[in-house]
C-alpha cells in the first residue's frame, strides 16, 4: 500500500524547480493509479482517492440494516471520520488535501434509501422499463465556491450560528448538524496545519522543509479564515474537494479561471506570485482531483471571460498531463488564440482534455425553460455531461436514466402478442408512445419522491453550505433550499431504438424482405436459429441513425421529439419543478443493455446499448464525423441539457498546424450546428489493444470514457472492451495485423 | 441531367485538399499505375467486389447467380471472373455486404444531396468538394456540371487529376474549378510508360498550360518504393515545377498499402503487395533534397 507521508525522501542539499517537482508528482500519481487499478479499479472518475492501509473507518449505523439515515447519523459519522482522518502529505506538492474514502459508500449497497419511505409501486414500473430512478443518489449539482472564498469556514460557521438564532426549533436539526460538521472541518484543518509544521521540523531537505512550513502557514490560515492569496485560494479548493468527496463524493466545478483571477491579479500586482508559480499551483490542483472546471466562455454580458489565467490553466494541465476534466465553452467571441491552443494541446497530449461545450445551444435551450440569457450563461460545465448554475440549482444531473430500449422491447412484445391488430411500425410507435409516457411519468414521480424524503435519507451537509440563500432558509437543498429545481431526466439507447424502428420499416414494410412474425422468431432465438445470422445482417445494414437523412435519422428525431414532450409534460404534473430532457448513458451502456433481449436492428441479447447520443457502429461506410454530428445536433432536446457527441480519432489525424486548424474548424462547426457538448478521444488503436491485454503496460494512458476522463488501467475488463470497441470501430483499419 | 459512375462519396475527408471536404470518387481511369491503391476505380464499369472476411457463409449467392459464377474451390468461396457479368444479382441477396457492386450511376443532383449536408464544415474550414478518380478528366462533363452546382450553392471545388488528357479537351473544367491537385508520378518518360501505361508528355505540357490559368496548384508524387521514391525522380520533378507561379507546394504522398484488401476483393494481382511505406529516415532524405532546392513541400 502507498505511504501517506513522504518525509526525508531526498538528501538535505538536493534542489528542486517546479518542473522537477511536477515530474516527480506525476510519477507518484501514475504509481498510485496502478496500485488502485490492481486493487480492482472502477468505471468512473479518478477522484484523486489514495489507496492506503493506515486508516479504515467503520460505519456507525443508526438502523438495523446497517445503514445510516438522516441528519444525526450522517453528522456523527462524518465528524468521527474527520476527527480520526490522517493527513496525506507530499512535500513536493504545493498543497495537502488527499482523501481516502467516501462516507456514502460505507453504507450497505442495497440499503441506501431510508426504508421508512418506500416506493414499491414505482419500483414495479422502474423494473418494467429499466429506469434508473436517481432516488437516493446524491450531490450532482454544483456548489458556488465563491461563498467559501468570501466567508472561509469560520465565516460559514458564524453565519450558521447567526441564522440558527433567527429560526424556530423546527430548523435546529439542520443547523445543529451543519454547525457540528463545520466545527469538525475547522478542527481537522487546524490539526493538519499543526502537523505540517511538525513535518517541516522533521524534513531534512531544506527546500522541502521550507515548503512544508509554507504549507502549514497557508493551512492555518484557511482552516477558518478566508483565503486571500492565490495559493491560499487553491489550497482552500483542494480541501473543499477532499471534504465534499469524503462526505458523499460531492461535486464541485465552476468557472475556474474567473474564480481564481482576482487572486492571481492581486498577487501578481503585489509581486508575490509569478506565472511559473501559478502554473505549478494549478498543476497541483489538477493532480489533487479530476474535478470538472470550465474555462473561457461568455460572461453575463456576452463578453469573453478568457484571461491570462485561462491560458495558465491550459499550461498547467499540459504540464501535469493526467486525467483532467476541463471544458471550454465555445461562443462567437471566444479568444481564438486560446481556442487554438486548447485544440493543439488536445491533439498533442491525447489525454481527452479539454472538451468543448456550445454556448449558443446551451443558452438558447435553457432560456426556453424560462431563464434569462444572463442566468443561462452562468450555467457552467460541472459534470460528465451536465451544466449547473453554481449555488443556485438542485438538479439530480446524470443520476436519472430511462432505458428507451427496454421501453421499446415492452412495446414490441405487446404488439406481437396482440393479434387484433396487424403489426406495423406505426402500430409499434403508438404502443411505444403509450409505454414511454408511463415510464417518464413514473420517473417524474420518482424524482418527486426523492425530493420529498431525501433529507430523511441523506442530507447534503457539505454542498448545502455553498448554496445561495440556503443557510438563511435553514433547510436541506431537497426541502426547498435551492433557488431552482431543474431536474435532469436522461434517455438512454436512442440509437438502438431509432435503428430498430428504421430496420422494421425498411426491411419489413418497404422492401418486404421478411415479416414481423419471422423477425420476432429470430429475435426470440437471439438470431441463432436457421437463417438467424442472415436476417441479423439484413437488419443491421438498414439505414441507420447518423447516416445522413436516413430512415434511422428520421426515427431518431421522432423519438427525441416524443421524449422531449413527455419529459416537459412533467412540469404540468408537478408545478414548480422544471424537468429537463437529455440523452446520455454515462457508464451504464453495459448494464442497460444487459436487461434487453435481441432487438430488430440486429443487436443481440444483452449487448450494450449505444453510448450517450452516439450512433451504433457502422452508421456509415465512411464513418463521417460530419454526418454523425449533424444527426446528433438534430436530436438535441433543446432545453439546456445535453446529448453529447463522443468522437474517437486516430492520432494520425493531426500531424501539423494545418491539421490543428482543420480540427479547430470541425469543433467550431459541431458547436454551431445544434450540438451541446463534445468529447474527443485521440487514441492509437494498436496502443489501446495492447493496453487492453496488459493494462499496466501503459498505466498513464488516459481515455475519455463517457463524460469523464479516466486512467484506462482503472477500468474493468468489460468497460475496457467497450472503449476498445468504440476506438477500433473508427480506427480499425490502423490496427497492425500480425 | 448528366449521370456519372461514382465509386464512392467520402464525407469528412481531411487529406484531399484544403479544409474539411467531401471527396467524390469517379470511376474510370486512363492510366494503369501498377501500384494504384484504388484499383476499384480503374475500370469505367460497375464491378463486383467480394470481401471474404465479411462473408457469413449463407450460400444465398450461389442460389441466385444466373451465371453460376460463385463456386466452392477447395472449401473456399471463389468467384469465377470469366463467368461473372457483374449483374449484381448476388449483391442483392448478400445481407452481410460481403458482395457489393462498386460503381453506381448517379446524377449530379444525387451527389449534391450528400455534398450539401456538410456545407457548414466547408465554410468553417475553407474546405469544399474534391472530385477525384479514377481520373476526373475522363469524366470531365459530369465534373463540370457538378462544379457548377457546387458553385451555385457557394461550395468550392477542387479536382485531383493525372493531367493526362489533352488540355483543350478539358480546359473548361480547369477554368471552372477553384483548385487543382495534380500528380506527376515519374519524370523519366520510358519509366512512366512502363509503370502507368502511358507517356507523360501530355502531363508535362499540361502542367505548364495549367499554370497560365492562375489557379492554385498542388503537385503530388506518390512515393512508390523502388519506382518513384528515388532522389533523381523527386529532384527532376521538383526542378520542373518549382518555377510555376501558381504552385502552392509539392507534396510527397507516402506509399499507401490500404489498397490490399481491394485487390483481393476484385481478384486482381497486387504487384506491390509486399511494399510498405517509406521509413522516417528515407523520407528525411527526400525532404533534405527538397529543402535544398528551396521548394515549398509537404510529406503526407
Amino acid at each position: 500500500m502507498s505511504a501517506i507521508k513522504f518525509i526525508n525522501q531526498f538528501p538535505a542539499e538536493e534542489t528542486f524547480d517546479y518542473d522537477k517537482r511536477i515530474k516527480l508528482l506525476r510519477k507518484r500519481k501514475v504509481e498510485q493509479t496502478e496500485e488502485k487499478a490492481r486493487n480492482g479499479g472502477a468505471n468512473e472518475d479518478d477522484y484523486g482517492l489514495i489507496v492506503q492501509d493506515e486508516f479504515q473507518y467503520k460505519l456507525k449505523p443508526n438502523h438495523e440494516n446497517g445503514s445510516i439515515y438522516g441528519y444525526k447519523a450522517w453528522t456523527e459519522n462524518y465528524c468521527a471520520i474527520l476527527d480520526s482522518h490522517p493527513l496525506y502529505c507530499d512535500p513536493l506538492d504545493a498543497f495537502v488535501g488527499k482523501g481516502f474514502l467516501f462516507l456514502e459508500r460505507l453504507r450497505p449497497v442495497t440499503c441506501k434509501w431510508n426504508p421508512a419511505y418506500p416506493f414499491d409501486e414505482l419500483k414495479v414500473l422502474f423494473d418494467k422499463y429499466n429506469v434508473i430512478s436517481g432516488i437516493d443518489n446524491c450531490h450532482h449539482f454544483t456548489p458556488d465556491l465563491q461563498i467559501g472564498f468570501d466567508l472561509g469556514w469560520g465565516g460559514i460557521l458564524q453565519k450558521l450560528k447567526e441564522q440558527r438564532a433567527l429560526h424556530d426549533e423546527s430548523h435546529y436539526e439542520f443547523y445543529d448538524s451543519e454547525i457540528a460538521v463545520v466545527e469538525a472541518i475547522i478542527r481537522f484543518l487546524k490539526r493538519c496545519a499543526a502537523e505540517l509544521k511538525e513535518l517541516g521540523d522533521q524534513e531534512q531537505n531544506l527546500y522541502l522543509k521550507e515548503n512544508l512550513y509554507e504549507m502549514s502557514r497557508v493551512n492555518k490560515k484557511v482552516a477558518d479564515g478566508k483565503p486571500e492569496t492565490f495559493r491560499e485560494a487553491v489550497q482552500w479548493m483542494c480541501w473543499f474537494s477532499m471534504l465534499s468527496r469524503t462526505y458523499n463524493r460531492g461535486s464541485a466545478g465552476g468557472q475556474l479561471d474567473e474564480m481564481l483571477r482576482p487572486y492571481y491579479e492581486k498577487d501578481i500586482a503585489e509581486g508575490i506570485l509569478t506565472d511559473e508559480e501559478a502554473v505549478f499551483y494549478l498543476a497541483c490542483l489538477f493532480l489533487q482531483d479530476s474535478r470538472y472546471f470550465q474555462l473561457g466562455g461568455p460572461d453575463i454580458n456576452g463578453e469573453d471571460m478568457t484571461s491570462k489565467i485561462s491560458y495558465l490553466c491550459l499550461d498547467a494541465a499540459d504540464k501535469i498531463n493526467i486525467a483532467c476534466n476541463l471544458t471550454i465553452r465555445v461562443h462567437d467571441k471566444l479568444d481564438e488564440k486560446f481556442f487554438k491552443k486548447s485544440v493543439a494541446y488536445l491533439f498533442k497530449n491525447k489525454q481527452g482534455w479539454p472538451r468543448y461545450s456550445s454556448d449558443s445551444a446551451l443558452a438558447e435551450g435553457f432560456m426556453k425553460c424560462g431563464y434569462s440569457l444572463e442566468m443561462a450563461r452562468k450555467r457552467v460545465a460541472a459534470g460528465c455531461h451536465w451544466m449547473c448554475i453554481p449555488g443556485m440549482e438542485y438538479t439530480m444531473n446524470d443520476t436519472v436514466k430511462i432505458n428507451l430500449l427496454k421501453v421499446f422491447e415492452v412495446a414490441y412484445q405487446e404488439m406481437m402478442a396482440d393479434k387484433s391488430e396487424a403489426p406495423s411500425s406505426e402500430n409499434l410507435w403508438k404502443r411505444y408512445e403509450k409505454h414511454l409516457k408511463v415510464a417518464v411519468d413514473a420517473t417524474g414521480n420518482g424524482i418527486m419522491h426523492h425530493l420529498k424524503y431525501q433529507s430523511k435519507s441523506q442530507p447534503e451537509l457539505i454542498l448545502n453550505l455553498f448554496q445561495h440563500g440556503l443557510i438563511e432558509k435553514g433547510v436541506n437543498i431537497t426541502d426547498g433550499g435551492a433557488n431552482y429545481y431543474n431536474m435532469c431526466v436522461d434517455g438512454s439507447g436512442l440509437a438502438v431504438v431509432a435503428d430498430s424502428f428504421a430496420a422494421c420499416e425498411q426491411r419489413i414494410e418497404k422492401e418486404k424482405k421478411l415479416t414481423y412474425e419471422a423477425l420476432t422468431k429470430h429475435i426470440a432465438n437471439n438470431f441463432e436459429d436457421e437463417d438467424g445470422e442472415y436476417i441479423r445482417q439484413l437488419m443491421q445494414h438498414s439505414e441507420k441513425y447518423c447516416g445522413g437523412d436516413s430512415l434511422g435519422d428520421i426515427w431518431a428525431k421522432r423519438v427525441s421529439k416524443l421524449y422531449t414532450e413527455l419529459v416537459r409534460d412533467l412540469n404540468v404534473q408537478h408545478p414548480g419543478i422544471n424537468f429537463i430532457p437529455g440523452f446520455f448513458s454515462w457508464s451504464n451502456t453495459l448494464g442497460l443493455g444487459s436487461t434487453v433481449g435481441a432487438t430488430p436492428n440486429g443487436r443481440k441479447a444483452g449487448e450494450a446499448i449505444n453510448h450517450g447520443a452516439n450512433p451504433n457502429g457502422g452508421f456509415r461506410k465512411d464513418g463521417a464525423v460530419s454526418s454523425m454530428c449533424n444527426s446528433i445536433g438534430a436530436i438535441q432536446p433543446g432545453y439546456g441539457n445535453c446529448a453529447p457527441v463522443q468522437l474517437e480519432f486516430d492520432p494520425g489525424i493531426v500531424n501539423d498546424a494545418e491539421g490543428v486548424d482543420k480540427m479547430a474548424a470541425m469543433i467550431k462547426t459541431i458547436m454551431n450546428t445544434g450540438n451541446t457538448l463534445l468529447n474527443i478521444n485521440i487514441i492509437d488503436a494498436n496502443k489501446i489493444l495492447e493496453a487492453h491485454k496488459d493494462p499496466f503496460k501503459y498505466p498513464d494512458l488516459v481515455v475519455r470514457v463517457t463524460g469523464f476522463t479516466a486512467f484506462f488501467a482503472m477500468l474493468t475488463p468489460e468497460f475496457r472492451q467497450l472503449v476498445v470497441d468504440r476506438v477500433t470501430s473508427v480506427n480499425g483499419n490502423k490496427i497492425n495485423v500480425e | 441531367m448528366m449521370k456519372g459512375i461514382v465509386t464512392d462519396i467520402q464525407r469528412f475527408s481531411l487529406n484531399d485538399g484544403a479544409g474539411i471536404r467531401t471527396t467524390v470518387f469517379l470511376k474510370g481511369c486512363n492510366m494503369r499505375c501498377s501500384w494504384c491503391h484504388n484499383p476499384e476505380t480503374i475500370s469505367a464499369h460497375s464491378q463486383l467486389m467480394f470481401y471474404e472476411n465479411k462473408c457469413i457463409g449463407c450460400g444465398k449467392c450461389f442460389q441466385v447467380c444466373p451465371q453460376g459464377a460463385h463456386k466452392m474451390v477447395d472449401g473456399k468461396h471463389v468467384i469465377d471472373r470469366d463467368l461473372c457479368v457483374n449483374c449484381g444479382k448476388c449483391t442483392e441477396s448478400c445481407y452481410a455486404e460481403a458482395l457489393v457492386m462498386c460503381g453506381k450511376f448517379m446524377s449530379t443532383d444525387d451527389v449534391m444531396k450528400q455534398v450539401r449536408q456538410d456545407k457548414a464544415y466547408y465554410d468553417a474550414s475553407h474546405g469544399g468538394v474534391t472530385i477525384s478518380g479514377g481520373e476526373v478528366l475522363c469524366n470531365s462533363a459530369f465534373a463540370e456540371e457538378l462544379t457548377d452546382k457546387c458553385h451555385k450553392e457557394g461550395i468550392e471545388v477542387a479536382i485531383e487529376t493525372n493531367l493526362s488528357i489533352p488540355f483543350e479537351k478539358v480546359q473548361s473544367l480547369f477554368e471552372k474549378v477553384d483548385f487543382v491537385m495534380c500528380d506527376l508520378k515519374i519524370f523519366e518518360d520510358e519509366l512512366h510508360k512502363e509503370y502507368t501505361g502511358i507517356s507523360n508528355k501530355v502531363v508535362l505540357e499540361n502542367m505548364k498550360k495549367l499554370d497560365t490559368l492562375n489557379k492554385p496548384v498542388i503537385v503530388r508524387t506518390p512515393l512508390i518504393p523502388g519506382v518513384t521514391d528515388t532522389k533523381e525522380n523527386i529532384c527532376a520533378i521538383a526542378e520542373y515545377i518549382k518555377d510555376m507561379k501558381n504552385l502552392q507546394r509539392y507534396e510527397l504522398l507516402n506509399f499507401n498499402p490500404l489498397g490490399e484488401g481491394k485487390y483481393r476483393s476484385l481478384d486482381k494481382e497486387n504487384v506491390f503487395e509486399k511494399a510498405r511505406p517509406l521509413s522516417a529516415e528515407a523520407l528525411q532524405e527526400l525532404q533534405s533534397v527538397l529543402a535544398d532546392m528551396g521548394i515549398e513541400y509537404k510529406i503526407v
